[in-house]
């Protein structure tokens, strides 16, 4: 099977730091993999170069057979490419059902049929169907992470880029939220590529990890080894305070 | 009762109202004033329809109210057309306005589309100024002849042509276009991960609020038989945006009833002789300092829900203010 998405030497420089570098890997469809690295390591950066909100200054980024690199991202979406934002930023004045509404209406999904009833049922989905008419000011946190999520797969992505998903969330939200993702993955082999640096919840729900430092891929493998590979730990106990999660 | 059957009602009573003027008033004065507060209602309310909704402000409206306006003016007093010729003349070229400050300016982020469409319309005003063999300088363009002999028959075709206006931009507003725009105003870069084209539905905005300044432009140059360079300048900007804020942002029939209701305030106010603006500005700033959300609109949304006799319910077209 060929790749969903190939990613080759991909490198993005903001003034003299390097924020992404040579950065390679390949996305087979239907698995979940996870992208592990300390605080600036470059993984979001990483991400919205995928997504197109970042140009990058080299290599290349080809998914489902074409090259995305250089598209605006409205159009990556469209081609169903669909990201979440670690800092979730819902349309404020309006309601839940509304912001997912909006997902809907993008031209990849827009003749789909009714988008208030697609987006009723993918809220439903996320278990936010009760909060539908709410103005979405008033969600929670763990909520609005939901909302993302909802608001990401009206669009019928085949890949879903996750931004921290877990950041800020308590222990109660977090375990939900892991099983939902699982349960989109197993239900309809969405592909998944996930961000996060808590590895206790990384262990549980990917496959495959990719683990970065200072911009560079440093290691990718299977999550049980990667978290016992020394580049990986040297980044986590050696530099930074955020070791907790290796022990 | 339903919402809309009440939206509805209400509706067809101002417009009745607004039909039943001419009958009632002594004289044609207040139909001339009326007719320039129906221009006013189609450039607040076609501002608020870009604006208001994607939260983009344009500081310089005027830039397509003066050019639909002079527009008018030209076709008629310099190559002599038929006046009917003003009314799908002024949108085209308050369209063409749009595209040339729009597509450069609305692709970015920051001030630059505010600053553009503020300095727009301040360069012509100066161009018409300097070019006043042309354009009749200060002056500006007179003798412009009249779409219909009589001002009682101008004013219902002002007020048909104002309603099918605000009619037009609310049902655009509460359909999924409009909820892409509001959504524009929340956050751009998630509308971008959803999938939206996001100049592609500014610069539209754009084009259509610009259509109907333009238009109604042209129906006030009609109105008064002349033009002249105010009709580009800054303050009937604020003015527009000033109305907008009393009406209530984004509710497009708020800011068309304020131009009505403070056009005629300011007439009534006559009496006061130069005392007149000072009363004006005073009512003005009391009122956006204690109804942030604004006057019309608000009002109307509380009217509503005693008529419909349920508890008021917050929604999202309320609270975009």
């Amino acid at each position: 099977m060929s790749a969903l998405l190939e990613v080759s030497q991909v490198t993005k420089r903001f003034g003299g730091l390097t924020a992404v570098k040579d950065v390679s890997f390949a996305l087979e469809p239907g698995e979940i993999t996870g992208i592990l690295g300390p605080n600036g390591a470059g993984k979001t950066t990483l991400f919205n170069l995928l997504t197109g909100f970042i140009p990058a200054d080299t290599g290349s980024i080809v998914f489902d057979g074409q090259s995305v690199r250089g598209l605006k991202p409205f159009r990556i979406v469209n081609l169903g490419l669909a990201r979440t934002f670690q800092l979730t930023r819902p349309f404020i004045g309006m309601t839940v059902i509304e912001n997912v509404v909006v997902g809907c209406l993008a031209p990849r999904v827009r003749r789909d049929g009714p988008t208030e009833s697609r987006a009723r049922l993918m809220l439903t989905r996320v278990g936010l169907g009760p909060k539908a008419d709410l103005l979405v000011d008033v969600l929670s946190y763990g909520d609005l992470r939901r909302l993302e999520i909802a608001r990401a797969l009206v669009t019928r992505p085949k890949l879903l880029l996750l931004d921290e998903p877990f950041a800020g969330l308590g222990t109660s939200e977090i375990e939900p939220l892991a099983a939902l993702i699982r349960e989109l993955h197993d239900s309809e082999g969405l592909t998944i590529l996930i961000i996060e640096h808590r590895l206790r919840e990384f262990m549980q729900l990917v496959g495959r990890v990719i683990a970065m430092d200072f911009g560079e891929v440093i290691a990718v493998g299977p999550s049980k080894e990667i978290v016992r590979h020394p580049r990986v730990v040297e980044a986590y106990i050696g530099r930074t305070e955020s070791s907790r999660g290796v022990a | 009762m339903q919402r809309w059957m009440i939206d509805g009602i209400g509706a067809a009573v101002v417009i009745a109202v607004l039909s039943a003027v001419p009958l009632v008033a002594g004289s044609n004065y207040l139909v001339v004033v009326l007719t320039v507060a129906l221009c006013n209602a189609m450039w607040a309310a076609s501002w608020d329809f870009m604006s208001g909704l994607t939260g983009r402000e344009n500081f310089g409206h005027a830039l397509f109210i003066g050019s639909g306006a002079y527009t008018a003016g030209f076709l008629n007093t310099s190559f002599g057309l038929n006046p009917w010729w003003s009314l799908p003349s002024a949108p085209i070229v308050a369209v063409l306005f749009s595209l040339v400050i729009g597509i450069p300016t609305l692709r970015l982020r920051g001030p630059y589309f505010a600053l553009a469409m503020l300095s727009g319309a301040t360069v012509m005003q100066s161009l018409t100024i300097i070019f006043s063999e042309v354009t009749g300088g200060q002056d500006g363009l007179n003798g412009i002849f009249p779409i219909l002999d009589s001002e009682t028959a101008y004013y219902y075709l002002t007020l048909a042509i104002a309603v099918l206006t605000v009619v037009l931009l609310k049902i655009i507003a509460l359909s999924p276009w409009g909820t892409i725009l509001r959504a524009i105003r929340g956050d751009e870069a998630t509308c971008q991960a959803a999938g939206i084209n996001v100049s592609f539905y500014k610069i539209t905005a754009l084009m259509i609020s610009a259509a109907f300044a333009g238009l109604g432009g042209a129906l006030y140059a009609h109105a008064l038989l002349q033009v002249g360079p105010d009709l580009f300048a800054v303050v009937l900007s604020i003015n527009t945006i000033i109305l907008v804020y009393i009406g209530g942002m984004g509710t497009i029939y708020g800011p068309a009833g304020a131009a009505l209701i403070f056009g005629l305030l300011i007439e009534k106010l006559r009496f006061l002789s130069e005392y007149r603006l000072w009363v004006y500005t005073l009512i003005l700033i009391v009122i956006l300092f204690f109804l942030p959300k604004g006057l019309v609109a608000p009002a109307w949304a509380w009217l509503r829900q005693r008529l419909a006799g349920r508890r008021p319910e917050k929604r999202a077209e309320d609270a975009v203010a």
